[in-house]
């Protein structure tokens, strides 16, 4: 019974414990009957199976939303306003899917509120990117481009599509070494590297220097590389524009032809580097026939030749005028497009667009030369493109031609600061021509007056001629005019018997004299123009005055004039012409013994100091007026009567020819002296 | 007989002149520098003074001057190698200028015609 009272208890909880009770007699569950037993377990089976079916119904509607709900979840969707309806609220599920609902709403929010931040950040980022000029390009590890910003894709003129998967080589014409080595050198050791001034051009046609940033980064294991591209174009053109004046002005400097600077100017113009135009061409102006005569070409001759052009400057700072191996390519005089230019001819007077920007002095900027009713047939069949400028060359109101560009091979759009900075090349340029015509204009007045200098001094070499012709006439008249007489003389004495022998003999004798002074006069002139000979040999200076002092001995005692003589011992030998020496002592003492009076003295002095060895000659005569002192040396200069006046001119020359010095000057106590100074064998 | 002083400062044309001018008969008084000229024209009295222009101590423009203004009138014969002192004004006051020449001729004429106008005067 104790068992029945359990029972009964459990069963106020537990409802199938009460149908089991009231399912048994007397509702006392009485295990000992075997078919009661059964009776339950089916009960039960069947109740189970019955809570699973109504289990089934209930809850595979919930469970498939709620399945549904974290699938979206998992997929980033939190919003569920669609799985909603399929729940109500009354159901037993409803708070959980409310519960699911809500945070669904909170990630959404969540999520989207990240969303925004990522949004805004990635819109400030594009806006760094396009204001700071830069390019960016994605490449992975085969190469290829999986990122291009905006500006790199329309720079280069790609769409966003068109651009990913190709490579740096689809894009450009020719990778500079520096860059490809770059790239390779990020690839193997992961470093970032920088550099500056790369020249690129890309196979749509459009160039730029760049300074170029290349780093690696792994991304979800992949490595990828960034290349960041710098347009400095415009910067280094200005930079080259300013270094290319200040060449240009010092090439000026340097007298360098004006071909050469009109050449470095269209270089310029037409390298990338420069002003980047296809071609360049200079028309001056031919004064004489009245037309604008092609002078000057640069420019490739097709796209090719362009495309090779650019890579042969490349990684070079372009030095235009000095002659280093960075000069740029010379003067290609043998293209096409050079003989076209140099065999065109334009009348200044005529109809054409390059007379008419010569005339005006305007430049003219042709958009399009077909329409442009400004653009002549004749120009518009010489230049075959569309687009071009023509800039007239002008200086100081003086018009000198034209200088013509265009982008013929690359079709690149001509901007007007380009046009601009071809007009300052153009003033450049005609300063330059200016400056070098008035520097040949100066050169030739030079020329002009170096030639009358000649001139005159020729004229003054002819006087100077005359003056020694009268000079030689006057000194040989007297004797002439002596000899004659006598002879005359003589003549009348054989006419007239009464002339004794004593006058023959007398007139005859002076005849002689005379004719022997002619000759001294003759050989003096003779002497002095004569060339100097060779000095080889080495004398002692004490014997030239020794024996020019023993060959006027007789004379000094005649004139009772003192010779002393002082000689220094221990004289080296010199390289010297013993004769020409001895003439020069003997010019010198004959001129002291002239100067000095009956009584007075001559001393004879050789000696050596630090560097010379000399010759003194002293007298104590009447010395040297300080007019005179100036003209001594002077040819035919002389101050005695009798004197041809070429002593002293042949002792200077001797002297000379000798590499020495001769030093005069006037004694404190009267007369003077002369010093013969030869330099001290070493 | 006419008295002439000859200024000469070589020797040998000295002689030459004085002795030419003696055989044509005139008294010659040589003097070797244009100071003896003026000192002897300061001491004696001659017909006509025969002068040389390039001499040492006292050339003959200097001579000429001091002799003539000693006396304005005495005749002068300037005798010399040099043509080109016909143009220094002084000697325009001299009566003649001869060149000298190895024929005598020229200056003994001129010293004829002088002698001769002073005579007639």
């Amino acid at each position: 019974m104790l068992i029945k009272k359990i029972l009964l208890n459990l069963s106020l909880y537990i409802p199938d414990v009460a149908l089991i009770l009231f399912l048994t007699e007397e509702g006392v569950f009485v295990p000992e009957e075997r078919s009661h037993f059964v009776v339950v377990l089916v009960y039960f089976l069947i109740k189970i199976s019955l809570h699973n079916i109504v289990a089934f119904f209930c809850f595979i509607k919930p469970y498939s939303a709620v399945k549904d709900i974290l699938l979206q979840f998992q997929r980033g969707r939190y919003s569920m306003a669609d799985s909603a309806h399929v729940l109500k609220p009354s159901a037993c599920f409803g708070d959980l899917f409310e519960l699911l609902r809500s945070t669904g709403r909170y990630l959404d929010n969540l999520v989207g509120s990240q969303n925004d931040e990522i949004e805004k950040f990635r819109e400030l980022y594009n806006n760094v990117i396009l204001s700071a000029n830069s390019y960016f390009v994605v490449l992975n590890a085969r190469d290829e481009v999986i990122f291009a910003n905006k500006s790199f894709s329309a720079n280069f003129r790609y769409t966003d599509d068109e651009i990913l998967g190709l490579r740096l080589e689809d894009i450009f014409y020719i990778i500079p070494g520096r860059f490809s080595d770059a790239i390779d050198n990020v690839k193997k050791r992961g470093q970032s590297a920088v550099l500056r001034k790369i020249k690129l051009i890309s196979r749509r046609k459009i160039s730029l220097i760049a300074d170029i940033k290349i780093s690696r980064v792994t991304v979800q294991g992949e490595k990828q590389y960034i290349i960041v591209m710098d347009d400095i174009t415009s910067q280094w053109r200005k930079d080259y524009q300013i270094s290319l004046i200040s060449q240009i002005s010092e090439s000026l400097q340097r007298d360098e032809e004006v071909e050469r600077i009109l050449y470095a100017i269209l270089t310029a113009v037409t390298s990338g580097s420069g002003l980047g135009f296809n071609r360049a061409m200079l028309f001056l102006y031919n004064e004489q026939k009245k037309i604008l005569t092609g002078k000057m070409a640069v420019g490739p001759d097709s796209m090719e030749e362009a495309v090779q052009i650019w890579g042969s400057v490349q990684n070079e700072e372009l030095n235009l005028l000095g002659g280093g191996p960075d000069a740029p390519p010379v003067l290609q005089t043998n293209g096409a497009f050079y003989k076209q230019v140099v065999t065109s001819n334009f009348a200044i007077n005529g109809n054409t667009l390059f007379a008419d920007v010569f005339n005006k002095r305007a430049p003219v900027h042709i958009y399009d030369a077909a329409s442009d009713p400004r653009v002549d047939p004749e120009t518009r069949k010489f230049m075959d493109v569309s687009e071009f400028v023509v800039v007239p060359l002008c200086s100081a109101n003086k018009a000198l031609g034209v200088v013509v560009a265009d982008n013929k091979f690359n079709g690149a759009p001509i901007y007007e600061d380009h046009v601009e900075l071809l007009s300052i090349f153009a003033v450049q340029a005609s300063l330059s021509i200016d400056s070098y015509n008035s520097l040949s204009s100066v050169k030739e007045r030079m020329e002009h007056i170096q030639a009358k200098q000649e001139a005159i001094v020729e004229s003054e070499k002819m006087a100077a001629v005359g003056r020694i012709a009268a000079h030689i006439a006057h000194e040989i008249r007297n004797p002439l005019v002596t000899v004659g007489g006598y002879a005359r003389r003589i003549l009348q004495s054989v006419k007239k018997p009464q002339k004794t022998v004593e006058d023959i003999e007398k007139a005859a004798s002076i005849i002689l004299h005379e004719s022997e002074r002619l000759e001294k006069i003759l050989s003096n002139v003779m002497d002095f123009s004569r060339p100097s000979p060779l000095i080889r040999e080495y004398n002692n200076l004490n014997d030239v005055v020794k024996d020019t002092y023993y060959l006027l001995k007789n004379v000094l005692q005649e004139r009772k004039i003192t010779a002393t003589l002082d000689l220094e011992q221990k004289l080296p030998l010199v390289k010297s012409d013993f004769n020409q020496l001895k003439q020069v002592v003997l010019n010198l003492l004959q001129n002291a013994m002239d100067a000095t009076p009956a009584g007075g003295s001559v001393i004879l002095k050789t000696g050596l100091t630090e560097t010379h060895i000399y010759i003194r000659i002293k007298d104590s005569g009447t010395g040297i007026s300080p007019e005179a002192m100036d003209k001594i040396f002077d040819p035919f200069f002389t101050s005695k009567i009798t004197g041809v006046g070429l002593g002293l001119a042949v002792v200077k020359k001797i002297v000379n020819d000798h590499n020495g010095e001769i030093v005069i000057s006037n004694n404190p106590e009267g007369g003077c002296q002369f010093s013969v100074e030869l330099l001290r064998p070493s | 007989m006419s008295r002439i002083l000859l200024v000469e400062d070589e020797k040998n044309q000295r002689e030459l002149y004085a002795a030419e001018l003696r055989d044509d008969g005139y008294e010659v008084e040589e003097a070797s520098d244009g100071k003896m000229a003026v000192e002897k024209v300061k001491s004696n009295k001659y017909d006509l003074v025969v002068l040389d222009i390039r001499m040492p101590e006292m050339d003959g423009i200097e001579a000429l001057g001091k002799i003539l203004s000693r006396d304005k009138k005495i005749p002068i014969v300037i005798h010399t190698a040099y043509s080109n002192y016909k143009s220094n004004f002084m000697t325009w006051t001299a009566d003649a200028y001869v060149t000298k020449s190895s024929n005598l001729d020229e200056l003994k004429t001129k010293i004829a015609e002088i002698l001769a106008a002073r005579g007639q005067a």
